[in-house]
């Protein structure tokens, strides 16, 4: 059974056969005690027989009214009617009512066991219950009919009595008598079983009906205790008060959209902090007590719903006792919650405990969408490092196919023109060559320190191993390089060298060390780097820009670095830069 | 001992630096544009010295100078580029060449200065 929370709709044919339906209890109902009244004092076991008829038609016709699309509140009222019915006809002097009075009677056991089967959805749950069902309709129909038709009642009133005979239609009645004892057993068990299976607020809701179904043990077991002569009068009306309340608290459980706010209280919390889908059921089975619950998610792709293991969900088809709770986003289906039916019966509760979901499904979404878009972040990250490596290298490109090859060729020029000159020539004009030169080296130097600065052609050629140790050539420290000869992504070699760079530059301007080690180590999915230096320590991280700087750029490969450095104890600076990068967009080479 | 094979692909600077040379006592007797044509003319002209440019088209500069130490009577190898022996480490001493000498700085008196001190 689906159900999308609707409101109850009445129509007014069905308002007025409820209506004549009640008056005709009512009527039924006085005549049971005018009836009896008329044969001796008005004794407290017909008013309490008259109750429970009433009791079932007047809260049937309630729920008729209110739940029109559940079937218990028509079932309830024919109970109620084949109750009134049944003991206002065995009152008449007419063989043909009496005799159907007396089937109607027993035939109510029947109904009774219908109604606690298909409590709350109005449908029977299993083929167990129909079964249960079965037994009780074949005691009170094929097995009805054999023992009327043996039956020699004192008042002689049996229609169908053609084949009297007192001891067959003992017999029958005995058998009779035990199978609805084994239906009431199985009732019990059944029920029994659905109520161990949940807890909370189901369990709560099933308490009428496992009542019902014990009174019909206890009845069918009195019944037993009455044919060996016993009577037990008080159990009886024990028993007709409980049936009494029993259609009141149906009423109650169906109409009340009681919440149990504790219980959807704690459940949003917990959604709130972990959304993850196998929590999510279990949290959601807690706070409704129905550990029988799924949750279902809409696969747009399959088009069909799925489980949070992406296995297909058939929904529940009417009659299985499970129904459906679908949850909408701007008309669009999202998720069900496949639950016990009897849960629809507080509409409040399914609400609320969705709109829980919801927030969780929602939490779930968004976390996906900011991990996209994360992921976004970081890819592009990498492709501004990359553009600025890739910028860096054209500048170092350029500067020497154009000013380096200038200068080289301006100096080559001054040294022919100095050399044709001789030792003869104008000292003056020998000294201007000379001073010209001394300029062109100069230029040339500081060019050639600016390309290095930039990108040291030595890195992308050779690779971190030749670069550093060429690095460490021109350091005055003396420097141990302990570097393999792996290449890496020119990116992350980049950030190496430059780490390497400036944590040697440090050495040789602060550290006043007398020797530094440089190690490198590719491992499994990042780069380790570690330059330690014997000097004087006490190196502030935070002050120096050129790390600092640093940092940045490691940080947009989500690379990490550390300086420990105790005052006196030199210095070491540790970076870490992972391997496996987000692979930036393919775009064509300068 | 004074003739000099030089190997470049740039025609500037095989000009300019013939000139320095030749100024300086030296005597140019072949030009190459790049290795292949370099190694020929070194088997068949038998220079004493090899002007070498570590940037040439064809191949890696460091390889020419390797092909010509197989030879047997090997020219001395000048290693020479636009860049200085930064960009280059230490793959400059690694035997086959005499030395290195940046392109700015190739004199006589420079590929001198090399065989004296080595």
């Amino acid at each position: 059974m689906v159900s999308t929370l609707s409101t109850p709709r009445t129509t007014t044919t069905l308002n007025r056969v409820r209506a004549l339906l009640l008056i005709t209890a009512g009527a039924l109902g006085l005549g049971m005690l005018g009836g009896t009244a008329q044969l001796g004092p008005l004794a407290l076991e017909t008013v309490l027989e008259v109750l429970v008829g009433w009791s079932f038609v007047a809260c049937g016709t309630f729920i008729w009214a209110h739940r029109p699309a559940n079937r218990l509140g028509p079932l309830m009222t024919t109970v109620g009617m084949l109750w009134l019915l049944g003991r206002t006809m065995t009152l008449v002097p007419s063989a043909v009512v009496y005799t159907a009075g007396l089937w109607l009677t027993d035939l109510w056991a029947a109904g009774f066991a219908l109604f606690l089967l298909s409590f709350p959805s109005g449908r029977l749950a299993s083929r167990a219950d129909r079964a249960i069902v079965g037994i009780f309709l074949f005691v009170t129909v094929p097995l009805e009919f054999l023992w009327l038709l043996f039956l020699a009642p004192e008042n002689g009133l049996n229609a169908l009595g053609l084949a009297a005979d007192p001891n067959a239609a003992r017999v029958i009645d005995r058998i009779q008598r035990v199978l609805i004892s084994l239906g009431a057993v199985l009732l019990v068990i059944s029920l029994g079983r659905r109520w161990l299976r949940s807890s909370g607020p189901v369990r709560r809701q099933m308490a009428p009906v496992l009542v019902g179904a014990v009174a019909i043990l206890l009845q069918s077991a009195s019944w037993i205790f009455l044919s060996s002569g016993t009577s037990l009068e008080p159990l009886d009306d024990l028993i007709f008060v409980a049936q009494i309340a029993i259609p009141i608290a149906v009423l109650s459980v169906m109409l009340r959209a009681r919440m149990a706010r504790a219980g959807v209280a704690d459940l949003v919390v917990e959604l709130g902090r972990t959304p993850t889908p196998a929590r999510l059921r279990d949290a959601l089975a807690n706070a409704l007590g129905d550990p029988t619950l799924q949750v279902a998610y809409w696969g747009p792709a399959q088009d069909r719903f799925v489980d949070a293991a992406g296995e297909a969900v058939e929904l529940p088809e009417d009659g299985t006792g499970q129904a459906v709770t679908m949850l909408e986003r701007n008309g669009v289906r999202e998720a069900a919650i496949i639950h016990d039916a009897i849960l629809l019966e507080q509409p409040g509760l399914i609400a609320s405990v969705a709109g829980a979901m919801r927030l969780a499904v929602e939490n779930d979404r968004l976390t996906a969408e900011v991990e996209a878009q994360l992921q976004e972040v970081r890819a592009s990250r990498a492709r501004i490092v990359e553009a600025g490596d890739r910028e860096r290298r054209r500048v170092e490109r350029d500067l020497h196919d154009g000013a380096q090859q200038r200068l080289i060729s301006l100096s080559l020029e001054l040294r022919v023109a100095r050399s044709a000159l001789g030792d003869n020539g104008d000292p003056a004009v020998r000294r201007s060559l000379d001073r010209a030169a001394e300029e062109a080296k100069a230029a040339l130097a500081e060019l050639r320190d600016l390309a290095l600065g930039i990108h040291p052609l030595i890195l992308t050629e050779g690779g971190l191993g030749e670069a550093v140790e060429s690095l460490a050539d021109r350091t005055s420290v003396d420097i141990l390089v302990d570097v393999g000869p792996e290449r890496f992504s020119p990116a992350v070699e980049g950030a190496a060298y430059f780490v390497i760079s400036e944590a040697l530059a440090n050495v040789t301007k602060y550290a006043r060390a007398t020797k530094a080690t440089v190690r490198v180590r590719g491992l499994d999915d990042h780069l380790s780097i570690e330059v330690d230096d014997d000097g004087i320590g006490g190196a502030d991280p935070r002050a120096g820009s050129g790390l600092r700087g640093l940092a940045d750029r490691l940080a947009a490969l989500d690379g990490t670095i550390a300086i420990v450095s105790p005052t006196g104890g030199g210095t070491r600076i540790s970076a870490q830069i992972p391997t496996i990068q987000p692979t930036p967009d393919p775009v064509s080479a300068l | 001992m004074n003739t000099i094979l030089i190997i470049d692909d740039d025609p500037r600077f095989r000009t300019q630096a013939r000139d320095v040379l030749e100024a300086d006592g030296f005597v140019v007797i072949g030009q190459a544009v790049d290795g292949a044509s370099g190694l020929e003319a070194a088997q068949s002209l038998r220079p004493d010295f090899v002007l070498l440019d570590i940037g040439l088209p064809d191949v890696d500069g460091f390889e020419v100078a390797r092909a010509l130490a197989l030879d047997r009577s090997a020219p001395l190898v000048v290693l020479t580029s636009s860049r200085d022996a930064r960009a280059y480490g230490r793959r400059l001493t690694n035997g086959d060449c005499l030395g290195f000498i940046p392109k700015e700085q190739v004199s006589g008196a420079s590929i001198r200065a090399l065989v004296d001190r080595g």
